[in-house]
């Protein structure tokens, strides 16, 4: 097997604008199959940038340079395409949509994906079924799913939505966005947790944080430093506690 | 002269006198500011009578024929023209020759009530509810032409009216309706609106709260595509204290067409604890389309809890990449955000068979209002 057929994320030189103002600055970076890999980078560097681009979002432009997902060159499909080819993006700020409840959106997100890869679509009672099963280990309730998708929710409550989702959905690249944010010590390791039963051989894994914290509980194989929209420092795990210890600029510093 | 006809004779005169100081409102009245009836009728009159029919009744409810007016038992006499009337309803009132009356007494059996308006021209109607009765109302409206209908509706202590009133999309017509209501102490109004939008269509409520407790609940989906436009106005008064009222009117609009809500609500002196809470909340689907909400508050008490907000906007470009970025499609993200938004205001119809039924207009009327 040669090295680039088990790259999943092939990220190149990438250039990203919003509202015309450069962000990403040459961002390159890629992410083999199995794998999990971590971004850490002070506030502003470019972080939620780099996940709102590879979900595919309108209005984050990519000006130049290149990503490819299996190959595939990901800027020209839609994020309803992306998802449908296992890309999932657990946000940073889940949002609430009264009128819909969970259950029905999780319904309606899994056959839509199912139906766009050719897949048939499972029905309401199966649908239930398999999320009882992943909802219980993440102590989401069966209140929950019946109340309107994440209205009400406390912070924790909306990251453990998110992270079912990805259990339900099975991704083969999951990117999580600053999912430890506003999360207390026992909220973080069921979050943790879930994550950690969905490490895979045939998936990849993006974990963007702000803290190390996150990262002694969803251990990286690698780790790289965004700063000013582009990667300066990568390494093992043992990275993030000397980010811990010295702080970004110590880092950053270094590399300017 | 038939002396017992005399009496309306009377209140029709009133009337006539009244419209013709007031005139046909135009849109520099402030409350017809959105709603330019004058425009509209471009000279067409109201001297054709509209058409009214009433399903099965319920047991105990009283119906008289409108048209035998020398005959009309007492408690037409004591209510008929007896509420507020504005320009529309005094005109209603001066020049309508046909209409009903019914009186639901307290062991009248709670099955719906169909009513159905049609034709063009002026029509009214005065329902008595007594003390400790109930009703379903669900009353559809397909008038064509010029339409002019006056409803008067009498709630007694205790008593409580569920009122649906259907208006599906009429290109071409002019629909203006005039509810007065007034409610007595523990009495309760709840009525819900749904419009598809016709050349002009005003539906207005004039609803006093008269008693302790007597309470109002107004609800409402307008789903409008084209040119439909479809004007909401309501006037809640809350005239004594310990009284409530909710509103709560949601409206898409696409094409070319115009949304309106008007709400006002005012608390009288003395009214302390009352409460009030109106929202109304429009999704325009295209740059063409117009939506105007204005709600507003007179409190002449001290101890009040009133609640208002209005909005207009697009859909939410938060919701629909989540749920895009989730697999599910774009036009199917777009559906599932307006059914979800439209759906709050059905669900404050506890009947489930009447929910379904508005349900079933809002997707008949969905597929117009979604284009821009």
């Amino acid at each position: 097997m040669n090295r680039r057929a088990t790259l999943m994320l092939e990220i190149k030189n990438l250039h990203v604008a919003v509202d015309g103002k450069e962000i990403l600055k040459g961002l390159t970076l890629s992410i083999a199959a199995g794998q999990v890999h971590a971004i850490m980078g002070p506030n502003g560097s470019g972080k939620s940038t780099l996940s709102y681009v590879l979900a595919g979002r309108a209005g984050y432009d990519v000006t130049s340079g290149s990503i490819a997902y299996n190959g595939e060159d990901l800027n020209a499909l839609k994020p309803e395409e992306r998802a449908a080819k296992g890309i999932f993006l657990a946000m940073q700020y889940p949002v609430e949509i009264p009128g819909v409840t969970t259950l029905t959106f999780l319904k309606t997100a899994l056959n839509a994906q199912r139906r766009a890869r050719g897949e048939k679509e499972v029905d309401a009672m199966t649908v239930l079924k398999t999320v009882r099963k992943r909802a219980a280990a993440l102590k989401v309730s069966e209140e929950m799913l019946k109340r309107a998708l994440n209205v009400g929710f406390s912070g924790g409550e909306k990251k453990r939505l998110e992270i079912l989702q990805m259990s339900l959905f099975e991704p083969r690249l999951a990117i999580l966005d600053e999912t430890d944010s506003g999360l207390d010590i026992d909220a973080l390791k069921l979050v943790a947790e879930g994550v950690n039963a969905l490490r895979a051989p045939e998936r990849a894994m993006l974990v963007i944080t702000h803290y190390q914290r996150l990262l002694d509980y969803i251990v990286p194989d690698r780790i790289h430093v965004l700063a000013k929209g582009r990667i300066v420092a990568e390494g093992g795990k043992e990275l993030a506690h000397e980010l811990e210890a010295k702080g970004y600029e110590h880092i950053v510093g270094k590399a300017a | 002269m038939n002396a017992n006809v005399h009496w309306l004779d009377e209140r029709r005169a009133e009337a006539a006198n009244r419209f013709a100081a007031l005139g046909v409102p135009h849109r520099r009245i402030e409350d017809w500011k959105y709603s330019d009836l004058k425009t509209a009728l471009d000279g067409a009159n109201d001297d054709a009578a509209a058409a009214w029919s009433l399903g099965k009744l319920p047991t105990d409810v009283e119906l008289f024929d409108l048209a035998n007016a020398e005959s009309a038992p007492h408690w037409v006499k004591a209510h008929l023209g007896s509420l507020p009337q504005n320009a529309m309803a005094a005109s209603s009132l001066a020049h309508a020759r046909g209409g009903f009356a019914l009186r639901v007494s307290r062991s009248a059996n709670a099955a719906p009530l169909t009513l159905e308006f049609s034709g063009a021209g002026s029509v009214r109607a005065l329902i008595v509810l007594e003390e400790g009765a109930a009703l379903t109302l669900c009353e559809t409206q397909v008038c064509e032409g010029f339409s002019n209908l006056g409803v008067e509706i009498v709630i007694g202590a205790n008593a409580q009216l569920t009122h649906i009133r259907m208006a599906p999309r009429a290109d071409g017509a002019v629909q203006v309706e005039e509810y007065a209501v007034s409610v007595a102490r523990d009495g309760v109004y709840r009525a819900h609106f749904f419009n598809g939008g016709a050349k002009l269509s005003r539906a207005e409520l004039q609803i006093a709260l008269a008693g302790a407790n007597a309470q109002a609940h107004l609800s409402g989906v307008s789903v409008l595509g084209g040119t439909a436009h479809a004007d909401n106005t309501t006037h809640v008064t809350h005239a004594v204290a310990h009284t409530a009222s909710t509103q709560l009117f949601k409206k898409i609009a696409g094409g070319r067409s115009r949304a309106i809500y008007q709400g006002r609500i005012t608390v009288a002196q003395g009214a302390d604890k009352s409460d009030s809470r109106q929202t109304a909340k429009a999704l325009l689907m295209g740059e063409r389309a117009e939506a105007d909400l204005k709600p507003e508050l007179e409190i002449f008490a001290d101890d009040v809890k009133c609640a208002h907000g209005a909005a207009v906007g697009d859909l939410d470009a938060n919701s629909l990449f989540y749920l895009r970025a989730r697999g599910i499609p774009e036009t199917e993200a777009r559906n599932m955000l307006v059914r979800a938004f439209l759906e709050e205001a059905v669900a404050e119809i506890a009947d489930e068979t009447l929910r379904a039924t508005v349900w079933q207009a809002v997707e008949d009327a969905l597929p117009q209002a979604m284009l821009p």
